[in-house]
């Protein structure tokens, strides 16, 4: 287990470095200068070296590289190149919006996913299953940006519940913040339980063609206690493991939804940092969700190890 | 009906089947099938509902909706074309490889396979996309390179397989050059696993095109796509709320229905791995 863990830490630090390089190398070889966007199209060519001398753009690249890996391992993000406000704490600050939506939007897949599956399984090759396993097809081919603009069309514009978009802390106006978060948590999180429902309907299908839960049924034990106290519970492993990877997608996944309902989430910052050449955002928030997903992925890792013993065997020792 | 004919192993792939072929027609003839053209801007007929001339309605440049979703079509099944090719010739290329010559070689490509894998797709088309500059073919470029490490895994654990067979040691025994091996009898063996995953990459091209136009980071205007569509009807949606659904829907259908393909083209290949 030990040998395990130390495995998966040790290829987490170095995939950090690697994102981090591409990044940088994919950031400075695109076409298009931050000092363009900066000071418009009419700059001078002496104005335009002016702002890359300023900013560190005019030396070599891995000197670049290596200054602000070195301020980053401070905790030190830079400045925006656009605004000139500190990275950091904006990061931070934006960092609370988006683990609210995408935790919010893993609940509802959740919720969604679990029960039908479930009773998918329970109902194996009947309608209910056949319904359930087409609405999960239905879910998982459908554009999350689709869903928003139709849930925006229904509780907005149709029978103005919901206001359209925008924020405001949940310490401030918890009402109000839940108000503007259910409809992005629910694009997000409908098209999300889509595979979560097959995963779940396939373990418990497997967990009810096993020997101890026929033994469970043979005994007497009631369908409900086989169900939530056998099935479910075992279950869950693989569904877990999937799980995790779903979360770090969906936490990937937030650049568009934020867009469209105004949320200021770190995936809006990855957006504002590409379209206004704004490398500091751009690398700052791209590596945030990169920090997340590899966390999310490694928790998974290490909880399927501790609840199934056989992935160490299998998985970690080499 | 249903007694006689399979239909839980061809049901999905008939779905699959016509909804992509009636994409593809509906792509391909194009301008026969309306007389509108997509750029055309016709003002006096903006935000138009749906009529007998405009069957989707018009959007607020007053081109004919119906006339822009079916081109936009043409788009969206080149992307996933491209898109596709590059990830199976990529993946095909280091999963065969990997999978033959093993250690160090394999090692190395996989573990990097692997990283990219666990990045969520939409964010590593965004971040190739800042490197490319935004535009059709970078967004192809960059849809086919996300596909790479899926195909890798999969040629190489569909090649571990075929490399204990016995017709490949026989091979080796002939002397066969490893070239010859690799591309001539082991890639036929795993074509199947391939296509399927095709079938599926091209449900996953649709959408992060789409979703790259949507930001604004792929077709650029007033080239006809259908995330594009969606993001400029989202702010003529209480006058026009076809702007938003009709190029939705078009998505959604694709999506299905490659998707519905791949599973059926699953079933029908190979029956066990369906439950």
């Amino acid at each position: 287990m030990i040998r395990f863990l130390a495995a998966r830490l040790a290829a987490y630090v170095p995939t950090l470095f690697a994102i981090s390089i591409i990044l940088f190398l994919a950031i400075h070889v695109a076409p298009g200068s931050p000092a363009q966007v900066s000071l418009g199209i009419n700059a001078t060519p002496e104005a335009i070296e002016r702002f890359e001398r300023e900013h560190g753009l005019d030396r070599p690249l891995y000197e670049q590289y290596v200054s602000w890996l070195y301020e980053v391992l401070k905790g030190d993000f830079g400045e925006s190149l656009q605004s000139g406000a500190p990275v950091g704490p904006e990061l931070l600050s934006r960092l609370y919006v988006t683990l609210e939506l995408a935790i919010l939007a893993f609940i509802i897949a959740n919720l969604i996913a679990v029960p039908l599956g479930c009773l998918a399984a329970y109902h194996h090759q009947r309608t209910v299953d056949n319904t359930f396993i087409f609405l999960a097809t239905l879910m998982g081919s459908m554009p999350n940006f689709w869903l928003a603009t139709l849930l925006i069309l229904l509780l907005t514009v149709t029978l103005g519940w919901l206001p359209s978009g925008g924020y405001v802390p949940l310490g401030e106006a918890p009402l109000e913040n839940l108000r503007l978060m259910i409809m992005p948590a629910l694009s997000l999180g409908v098209v999300s339980s889509a595979l979560l429902l097959r995963i779940m309907r396939t373990g418990m299908l497997e967990v009810f063609s096993s020997d101890y839960i026929r033994t469970a049924v043979a005994k007497g034990a009631g369908q409900r206690v086989v169900i939530w106290r056998h099935a479910l519970r075992n279950a869950l492993i693989p569904y877990l493991t999937v799980g995790g990877v779903e979360f770090s997608l969906l936490f990937g996944g937030v650049v568009i939804v934020e867009n469209i309902f105004l949320l200021p989430g770190v995936g809006q910052l990855a957006l504002i940092g590409i379209t206004q050449r704004d490398y500091p955002y751009l690398l700052a928030s791209v590596l945030l969700i990169a920090v997340v997903v590899l966390t999310a992925n490694l928790i998974v890792d290490v909880l399927a190890a501790w609840l199934d013993p056989r992935v160490v065997r299998t998985a970690g020792g080499s | 009906m249903g007694k006689h004919f399979p239909w839980r192993r061809y049901g999905l792939l008939i779905i699959g089947a016509t909804l992509t072929l009636a994409l593809i027609l509906l792509a391909a003839l194009a301008p026969w099938l309306t007389p509108f053209s997509p750029y055309e801007i016709n003002i006096p007929d903006r935000l138009q509902g749906p009529s007998a001339v405009h069957w989707l309605g018009t959007d607020e440049l007053g081109r004919d909706t119906f006339t822009r979703t079916v081109y936009a079509g043409r788009i969206s099944l080149m992307v996933g074309a491209v898109a596709v090719g590059i990830g199976i010739f990529g993946g095909i290329l280091i999963g065969l490889t990997s999978a033959y010559f093993g250690g160090a070689y394999d090692m190395i490509f996989m573990r990097n396979m692997d990283m990219l894998y666990a990045f969520p797709a939409i964010l590593l088309a965004i971040v190739i996309m800042a490197g490319l500059g935004t535009s059709m073919i970078n967004a192809m470029i960059a849809i086919g390179i996300i596909f790479i490490p899926g195909f890798a895994r999969l040629a190489r654990a569909t090649t571990q397989v075929v490399l204990r067979q016995q017709f490949v040691e026989a091979a080796l025994t002939t002397g066969m050059s490893t070239r010859r091996l690799l591309f001539r009898e082991i890639l036929p063996n795993i074509a199947t696993p391939l296509m399927v995953q095709g079938a599926i990459g091209f449900a996953y091209a649709v959408l992060i095109e789409s979703a790259l136009s949507f930001l604004g980071l792929g077709a650029q205007p007033p080239e006809p796509s259908w995330g594009e569509m969606i993001n400029s009807g989202r702010g003529q949606m209480a006058q026009a709320p076809w702007l938003g659904i009709v190029p939705g829907a078009a998505i959604f259908l694709s999506v299905l229905g490659f998707n519905t393909l791949g599973d059926g083209l699953r079933d029908f290949f190979d029956p066990h791995l369906r439950d």
